[in-house]
């Protein structure tokens, strides 16, 4: 096996699979002190594979909307120094605190990312991660970005066509969505998600 | 002069200078507590990015590394709350009831097939050897198996009767309104479809009738299909024991006349036995419409 580091630093190709240190956290694959970072469940994991020149550092704070029960979460927090992961289904931020509980660098917090109520909790972040399945995915970017998101800090936005309308083409939505986006936001690239996830697309956006 | 509450206490600042604090213990449990009964404000961007050093400044915490190791304990502990006041909820209770309810109709269907078929095979049996198998073993066990198995199936059909008669008993408390019109099973099968009676009660009527037919709503949107009648409410008698012809009539009254029910239930719990009334009579008049039309 080929072990390599990934431009990104905390990250790494074993071969061709990507994969971050640290402990194991959800029952994921682990080979010595690398765990395994799954494309098919993690969309920042497939969009690390499509492209290298992701701004992630380690010394970075993180506000990740749409944290689920963790799973990304768990490998973000490898990388960077902290994560404030927001979730708002009680039945998977339960997964969510348990982790947490095990990882130093993890803050959940129980809320709407729509309505954001954690003003008085969070500080201002360098880097943004959304991954929400809502339909106004690109308004919720814009609000949490210009409050809590540095001058100059960089947004991972993953739009979900299928939330946003179920009856317009993937394509068109992701236009739509990038168009509203670049409002407030400079959009530094995207990318779809194929073949690991259908109808997704990855914005980097930075807020300038 | 400016003063913001921040998730550690309140500080009063003059020309971004701090000039008097509040600022709590670094006690995790206190510190939960006062974000959960406290009402909060969005902070000033400038003011956000000054939270951490002004909680060092203020010698809440020591560190950067102390400071992130106090507002994790904070949110854990809040978060724990949260969280345990959610499942503390009726709505919650009632989903997981009908989710029960689905599983044992589930398993008692399931389990009659085989019945069935074990019934058929020992008809079979006796058809061509005799009464009994042809070894002792056999004939000892296979009966008292089968028993067994036969008790089972009916002791999950009284767990059903018992579960339905809690839930019926639960929503004449929490949905007085939606169980007089629908009886408690759907009612309660509404509601934890929704995903609560208050997302229920910010419904629509419109999205009421459809729901629980999202595959033919979206046939519909996506390649113009006809647009479903009705979704859960095709249980309720006054669709299901109505002609084809009138179910969509009753199920657009049913909806309006339930998203009603759901508000007052929600946002009033007074009690409106003439909902039902209406609905019925409504039907009626649908009833005779048509037959007349068609004459």
């Amino acid at each position: 096996m080929i072990i390599r580091a990934h431009k990104v630093a905390g990250v790494f190709m074993l071969d061709s699979q990507l994969a971050t240190i640290g402990e194991a956290l959800y029952g994921e694959k682990v080979f010595g002190e690398y765990r395994l970072w799954d494309p098919q469940r993690s969309k920042l994991a497939a969009l690390l594979k499509k492209e290298e020149n992701v701004p992630l550092r380690p010394e970075q704070s993180v506000l990740y909307l749409g944290a689920a029960s963790g799973t990304t979460v768990s490998h973000l927090a490898d990388i960077v120094s902290l994560v404030y992961a927001v979730e708002f289904a009680p039945r998977v931020a339960r997964d969510l605190v348990r982790l947490s509980e095990r990882m130093h660098n993890v803050i959940p917090l129980v809320a709407d990312v729509i309505n954001p109520n954690y003003g008085h909790i969070v500080e201002l972040v360098d880097f943004m991660y959304q991954d929400i399945a809502q339909p106004r995915q690109a308004e919720i970017a814009i609000t949490n970005a210009e409050m809590f998101l540095q001058t100059g800090g960089y947004a991972c936005i993953m739009i979900k066509a299928r939330s946003v309308d179920v009856t317009a083409k993937p394509k068109s939505v992701f236009k739509r969505e990038i168009k509203k986006l670049e409002e407030s936001l400079e959009i530094m690239c995207v990318h779809e998600l194929e073949p690991f996830y259908k109808a997704h697309a990855a914005v980097i956006a930075r807020l300038v | 002069m400016t003063i913001i509450k921040t998730w550690y206490g309140e500080i009063e600042l003059q020309n971004d200078e701090v000039v008097r604090s509040n600022v709590l213990k670094a006690d995790a449990a206190e510190m939960a507590k006062r974000l959960q009964v406290e009402k909060f404000t969005s902070l000033d961007k400038r003011y956000r990015g000054q939270l951490r050093e002004m909680a060092i400044q203020l010698r809440l915490v020591t560190s950067d590394r102390d400071y992130n190791s106090l507002i994790r304990d904070v949110s854990i502990k809040r978060a724990k709350e949260q969280i345990s006041a959610a499942f503390a909820h009726p709505d919650a209770r009632i989903a997981q009831l009908i989710g029960g309810i689905d599983d044992i109709d589930e398993s008692i269907n399931l389990l009659s097939e085989r019945l069935l078929e074990w019934d058929i095979l020992e008809f079979e049996k006796s058809e061509s050897h005799g009464v009994t198998g042809n070894h002792v073993s056999e004939s000892i066990t296979y009966p008292a198996l089968k028993n067994e198995f036969t008790e089972s199936v009916s002791r999950l059909s009284e767990l059903r009767k018992a579960i339905a008669g809690a839930i019926e008993l639960e929503m004449r408390v929490i949905a007085p309104n939606l169980s007089s019109i629908a009886g408690g099973l759907l009612s309660a099968r509404l509601i934890a479809r929704a995903g609560g009676l208050e997302s229920l009660a910010q419904m629509p009527a419109s999205k009421i009738q459809v729901m629980g037919a999202s595959k033919a709503l979206f046939k519909h949107l996506q390649f113009g299909a006809n647009p479903p009648k009705h979704g859960l409410i095709f249980q309720h008698p006054l669709i299901r024991g109505s002609p084809p012809s009138q179910r969509g009539k009753i199920a657009r009254t049913m909806a309006a006349k339930l998203a009603i029910a759901a508000r007052l239930d929600f946002y009033s719990k007074e009690v409106h036995p003439e909902l039902l009334a209406q609905l019925e009579k409504r039907a009626r008049e649908i009833h005779s419409s048509t037959i007349r039309s068609r004459t």
